[in-house]
């Protein structure tokens, strides 16, 4: 084979190199449908004063209220939405009221669910801290969990069981009623989970499930029949930096228009996505600084439509708005 | 009480005192290298495994260096098979494992 020969093809090579490339672009990078979010305000630090965190991992909102899981200070801490400190209740342990790496949250009819880690258990409070019920135990068999990691509440409940690869639906009662996955069993087709770490409902009663280590959000319907997934290609464990591409999702919420929030931990970002999943804005940047986040680990929104995020890393919670509306900008430094 | 037999009762003796030297001188605390701790459901997860480990006092974790260290009740040893069994419960790999003569003052996240 000659040199010109020899050019021709790796010309030629390169070149379709290139139309490869340009089309995965195309078809798995999608672009932006709204502008980013702004950065209003962050509270917290680390330590262990009201106030401060060390892990912080969950968040929901009620209200003019924020709860805050405080994972390694045992207990959740209440704000109001400007970060002010308002209240604390639990502490470390396995006793009722007591928590044991509270993670994920969620709030229904005047109560907070709390997925602990440590405990094998859903425990429910008032708004006031007062610790009604707990719900399972350490297990991988109907109604057991092996370290819960969210949950989302319609009566019954949804839970993201972790360790058992697993999403159950519990009755009211707490009693076992389905669930998707098989406990102990990795999988990455449709309906199989690889560590999922947290379930949100959306208006429709749609189950949204934060598949972890499968870098994607997976959707059910009502009647618990697959819809949907998202995150890279096909949505099938490949993880990336890329828009609509996850590094681990550890956080899911929806908003009352059913578009879906998801947690991007290692991508240092909230991402943004249509009820249908397709990509619309994502924001954060790595860092310590106002707007940035050392891995994002949870996520909720307000019925006004700000954004609340758990950057994990800065033991502190970030407050966003929507592009247009948001009405002051401030970082609390150390606070 | 003849030469012989005091000789073997200091050697005894030497032997006791040896083995009980041994057993309050065993390693207190263990300091195990694992990939990927980055992530809290990750770490938690070792933790938990760990800590169920019968004679663990206290579990420190350092994520950004991807170390634990294991602090055991005095007088009990942590054996690697065990630590080993529990970090691959908790879905990781033991990169390695090394005893320490004494309990870290500080350091890591407990």
């Amino acid at each position: 084979m000659d040199r010109k020969t020899l050019r021709k093809i790796v010309r030629r090579g390169l070149a379709a190199a290139a139309v490869l490339v340009a089309a995965g672009w195309l078809a798995f990078v999608p672009s932006a449908k709204e502008p980013p979010y702004t950065f209003i305000t962050a509270w917290g630090g680390e330590g262990s004063a009201p106030g401060l965190f060390d892990d912080p991992t969950g968040i929901a909102i009620a209200g003019d209220e924020v709860f805050v899981s405080d994972a390694r200070n045992g207990r959740i801490q209440v704000f109001d939405l400007d970060g002010r400190f308002k209240r604390q209740f639990g502490s470390p342990g396995a006793g009722p009221g007591q928590l044991g790496r509270p993670m994920n949250l969620a709030i229904r009819d005047g109560e907070l669910y709390v997925a602990e880690y440590f405990n094998d258990r859903i425990q429910v409070f008032g708004l006031d801290g007062q610790s009604r019920r707990l719900i399972g135990k350490a297990g991988n068999g109907p109604g057991e969990f092996s370290a819960p990691g969210g949950v989302a509440p319609d009566g019954g409940l949804f839970v993201a069981d972790f360790y058992n690869q697993r999403i159950q639906q519990l009755g009211a009662d707490g009693r076992f009623e389905r669930q998707w996955g098989t406990p102990g069993r990795v999988g990455i087709r449709a309906g199989e989970f690889n560590y999922p770490t947290d379930v949100a409902l959306g208006p429709d009663g749609a189950l949204h499930v934060a598949d972890g280590y499968n870098d994607r959000i997976q959707v059910f319907d009502r009647n618990g029949i697959f819809r949907r997934k998202w995150g890279g290609p096909f949505a099938m464990n490949v993880f990336g930096p890329f828009k609509g591409w996850f590094a681990t999702v550890t956080g899911v919420a929806v908003d009352w228009h059913g578009n879906v929030f998801a947690a991007d931990f290692y991508n240092h970002r909230i991402q943004k996505f249509s009820p249908e999943g397709a990509f619309l804005t994502s924001f954060g940047t790595p860092g310590s600084g106002p707007g940035q986040f050392d891995h994002a680990i949870a996520v909720a929104v307000a019925g006004d439509d700000t954004v609340f995020a758990v950057d994990f890393g800065n033991d502190r919670i970030e407050k966003w708005r929507p592009v247009g509306v948001a009405s002051r900008v401030s970082f609390k430094a150390g606070q | 009480m003849n030469m012989m037999k005091v000789a073997r009762r200091m050697l005894l003796a030497f032997s006791l005192a040896a083995q009980t030297n041994g057993a309050t001188a065993a390693p207190t605390a263990y300091q195990l290298q694992v990939d990927g701790l980055a992530c809290p459901f990750c770490a938690y997860g070792l933790e938990k495994k760990l800590g169920a480990i019968n004679g663990v006092a206290s579990l420190a974790t350092n994520v950004k260096d991807g170390t634990v260290t294991v602090t055991m009740r005095d007088g009990v040893a942590l054996d690697e098979a065990s630590a080993r069994k529990a970090v691959e419960q908790a879905g990781f790999s033991l990169r390695s494992f090394d005893a320490m003569q004494s309990a870290p003052q500080a350091g890591g996240r407990q």
